[in-house]
């Protein structure tokens, strides 16, 4: 995307100025997205987005600069005004004098779409939406059907001083189907949204008019909901998206970002037991074609599969290079940003909940009165106190262990260790879902996933009587 | 090319194409300097800036954008826009007649000052809260600043543009009192770094969380409640998509219908003025180029206007009300500026909770159906005085019935201030919220 030429000069004008380390980050980055209402086009938009981040490293003093001029004398200028910040404690190194040997890595294809990013005309792409408008039209309540295709096409090209040239191109699409039923005055919402590091094959693995269909059909349930409950009870937590529970409670809790500051409530606790032991919690960032996928992360490592917990036990945490230089950890490839504009921090990939061994009727068997979760919202949650929280958007009653009449969506709310320690149960239904995560590093694709696990008490956020 | 010269050659390929289009720059500028340990830890310094253009096509509308300012992006550009318009087959869409406005600066000198006195504000605004022995951890703290110059031109005469930018301070910190532990993740934001006052800052930052430490659980009911200034603000910012012209054309809002009628307590007024001085998100016009003008919405509890820009205002057979929205990565939007609800004579504490903090409200709000339930952090009140915090704990109810329920409101106004809109709210009394707790 750059000439070897002119990254090798940037990185040496860095080091010239006594930067330890130093890093650019180049993006191209093509993005379509189609918003469809009631089966009309409300907005089709494309994008291109073009820029560069200098990330220099002074030992752990970081600047960081961004710009969308790439032109030589520009990203010099740049270069220039971080390093003048430095002013006279920057020393000169020698490596900046001669030339930097780049190890060029190239991507293996792991994630490379079927479908290429241009092809089938956009046509194509609005006559799916409208299946999925279709799909969501189960009943006659169903009053309106907005349905949304974001395609992403990203180039990236990651080189730093200590030789590291990584080039890679994610592609990632996802639909998202929103349904709103009607009925005397009552109004409710349904959602389903599928999401992964492929090209449009995404209607093949998930046709629009299976996923319409989920969002018809849930917001048909809540509009026969009665308010959730409030208060402390058993709650089994549905597979898939229902991953954001641990990702919010105990992931999070994990990123050097907030680890290396001793700023988690699971800080320095390698080693522990920090759960249940049914719980097994991975992140691994080379899942074929997971949303959250990528062969390299955003400092040009190669991404990985890095067990955090082993039956309760804590194995890893997820570090980046900063988050390395502080801690003493080795990096897990898990460095990300949400683009240019963003110096990478440690953050999630694919994070899921291994597979366990309690049939899903056994779980349910052992609530009396508890509360069935079955899809949801986000989640948000504070690493230094382990409070978080995740919003339940399809719920029903447990009553002597079988699941019983609806109830309208609550947000769930705890704290990550002591809800880890809770887990009494894990099935064996492993399936994943795609969100975006917020974060210091701004909003990036990050899958979760989780087999129904039983938690013997969470808070719910219902309406009490 | 410049964003001056790729404006100019956008605008003349869509009119060599028979096309009407409106063309959207921006250039952002950033600076974040991160104090850790009394030293500077991160510092960001950056300018990003791009091109949206909106064409119109026999009543068709598409959009596209570029920060990529070469012939070949800009033509890509524009043949992709003219793509997108192709596919709509609703013909109501149009590029409104448009207006020289000049160029308006909102920041002058009010951001200038040196690196150098920018850092050691972040290093002293640190060091202020490390004074507070519960302080145990500082996960960042930092000054930062956002400068926008947005400059809006279309082939039916719009032309103008205005520069408008923020200073403020962030924080998050770990405080502990015993094993009780809470996490704060605070901003202050100004229109002018003069205003910012980091010592202040940081002891408000360190007393908003210092006094939720020691919390008891709350046991579930129903109670009276005070939601703080800021917690408001953060549910105002949530369900403001309720009063979005747009949102109400496309029948995804529960005021949908309803102008006129009472929808919240007597006591409440809410306003949207984009004028208003030392506003956050104070500007000249709007992402049309309409002039500004304050929207008086909620009037006295009666609904009385939704925010509307030229599409929805045509939609709804409403006034424009000059409340367009859009980046030039974004599409054509309604949004508020500065969006608040008017303060009152005061609000004493008699018994029940405080909400001082709300979480989790991205996901625990539908602003189409009004519902919410989110994770809180509250401070327990008995015979009119704070008796303890509270903590594990949800609030739900639905906004529409929260509205009517307000029995007072607080004097003065604090501001929650995001995506370049700012919510403004004072302490609200409510009669009674459902808490769930142990």
């Amino acid at each position: 995307m750059l000439p070897e030429s002119l990254v090798a000069d940037v990185i040496a004008h860095a080091l010239r100025g006594g930067a330890s380390f130093a890093e650019l980050y180049v993006e191209r980055w093509k993005r379509r997205a189609l918003r469809v209402l009631n089966g009309e086009v409300k907005e089709a938009t494309s994008g291109l987005e073009y820029g560069a981040g200098v990330r220099l490293f002074y030992g752990t003093e970081v600047a960081y600069a961004y710009a969308n001029d790439l032109t030589p004398a520009a990203l010099l200028e740049v270069t220039d005004n971080l390093v003048r910040v430095k002013g006279a404690s920057g020393r000169v190194d020698s490596r900046g004098r001669g030339g930097l040997d780049f190890r060029k890595a190239a991507a293996r294809g792991l994630h490379t779409p079927r479908v290429p990013f241009d092809e089938h005309p956009k046509r194509y792409r609005l006559d799916r939406l409208r299946d999925a408008d279709a799909g969501a039209r189960l009943a006659p309540e169903i009053a309106q059907v907005e349905s949304t295709l974001q395609e992403w096409e990203q180039d990236v090209l990651i080189a730093n001083s200590e030789g590291t040239w990584a080039e890679d191109r994610r592609v990632r699409t996802r639909l998202y189907v929103n349904a709103i039923a009607r009925d005397n005055g009552t109004v409710q919402t349904g959602t389903a949204w599928e999401g992964l590091s492929v090209g449009l094959e995404l209607f093949d693995r998930f046709p629009p008019r299976d996923v319409g269909k989920r969002a018809g059909e849930q917001a048909l349930t809540n509009l026969r909901a009665r308010p959730a409950p409030a208060g402390t009870m058993p709650v089994v937590i549905g597979n898939a998206f229902g991953g954001v529970i641990f990702h919010e409670a105990v992931g999070h809790l994990l990123e050097t970002t907030s680890v290396a500051k001793k700023a988690s409530v699971l800080s320095d606790m390698i080693g522990r037991q920090v759960g249940s032991p049914v719980v097994t919690y991975v992140d691994d960032g080379t899942t074929p074609h997971g949303w959250g996928s990528s062969e390299f992360d955003d400092e040009g490592a190669p991404t990985q599969r890095t067990v955090l917990i082993e039956r309760g036990v804590l194995q890893s945490y997820m570090v980046d290079r900063w988050g390395s230089l502080l801690t003493g950890y080795a990096p897990t490839g898990s460095g990300r940003r949400q683009d240019y504009a963003f110096a990478p921090t440690s953050r999630m990939r694919n994070t899921f909940i291994t597979t366990g061994d309690t049939p899903i009727e056994r779980l349910f068997a052992q609530v009396d009165a508890g509360l069935y979760a079955k899809a949801f919202r986000g989640g948000q949650v504070k690493p230094g106190s382990g409070e978080y929280n995740f919003g339940v958007q399809e719920a029903y009653l447990i009553r002597k262990g079988q699941i019983a009449e609806p109830v309208r969506g609550a947000m769930l709310v705890g704290k990550g260790p002591e809800t880890l320690q809770r887990v009494v149960a894990v099935s064996s239904d492993l399936s994943t879902g795609s969100g975006m995560c917020g974060s210091l590093s701004g909003a990036i694709p990050a899958e979760v996933g989780q087999p129904h696990v039983l938690v013997s008490e969470i808070v719910v956020g219902g309406e009490s009587e | 090319m410049t964003h001056d010269d790729a404006r100019v050659y956008v605008l003349a390929g869509a009119k060599e194409r028979g096309v009407a289009a409106e063309v959207l720059a921006e250039v952002g500028r950033e600076i974040t300097a991160r104090s850790h340990q009394r030293k500077l830890e991160h510092l960001t310094q950056a300018v990003r800036g791009g091109l949206g253009v909106r064409v119109v096509v026999d009543g068709r509308v598409g959009y596209a954008y570029s920060e990529e300012l070469t012939p070949q992006a800009l033509d890509w550009m524009l043949r992709e826009a003219i793509d997108n318009a192709g596919l709509q087959s609703e013909t109501g869409g149009f590029i409104p007649p448009g207006q020289h406005v000049g160029r308006r600066d909102l920041v002058g000198e009010s951001l200038r000052g040196s690196l150098e006195a920018k850092v050691q504000m972040a290093i002293g605004f640190e060091s202020t809260i490390r004074e507070d022995p519960r302080v145990k951890q500082v996960l960042y703290a930092s000054y930062a600043e956002r400068e926008w110059e947005v400059t809006i031109a279309s082939t039916e005469g719009a032309d103008g543009s205005y520069r408008r930018g923020v200073a403020g301070m962030m924080a998050s910190m770990v405080m502990q009192d015993g094993t009780s532990r809470k996490q704060s993740f605070d901003d202050d934001w100004a229109t002018a770094v003069a205003a910012l006052e980091p010592g202040r800052t940081a002891l408000e930052f360190t007393e908003r969380t210092g006094r939720l430490l020691g919390a008891r659980p709350l046991r579930t009911g129903r109670y009276r409640a005070y939601l703080a200034p800021k917690a408001a603000a953060a549910i105002l910012a949530a369900f403001a998509p309720m009063w979005n012209g747009k949102n109400v054309a496309e029948r995804k809002s529960p005021l949908a219908g309803r102008l006129g009628e009472p929808i919240a307590s007597s006591l409440v007024t809410l306003v949207d003025d984009p004028l208003l001085p030392e506003g956050l998100a104070s500007r000249p016009v709007d992402a049309e180029g309409t002039p500004a003008r304050r929207t008086v919405l909620v009037e006295g509890g009666v609904l009385r206007s939704y925010l509307t820009n030229s599409e929805s205002a045509r939609t709804l057979g409403m006034e424009n009300t000059g409340h367009a929205w859009r980046t030039y990565r974004g599409i054509l939007w309604v949004a508020p500026s500065n969006l608040f609800i008017r303060p009152g004579p005061g609000a004493p504490l008699s018994e029940g909770v405080v909400i001082a903090e709300v979480m989790g409200v991205h996901a625990g709000t539908n602003a189409v159906t009004g519902e919410f339930s989110l994770q809180a952090l509250g401070l327990w009140v008995e015979d009119g005085k704070i008796a303890y915090p509270v903590e594990n704990f949800a609030v739900a109810g639905n906004i529409l019935t929260l509205l009517k329920e307000i029995t007072a409101l607080g004097p003065a106004l604090e501001w929650e201030y995001g995506g370049r809109i700012a919510y403004g709210s004072p302490m609200i009394e409510v009669r009674e919220l459902s808490f769930a707790g142990a």
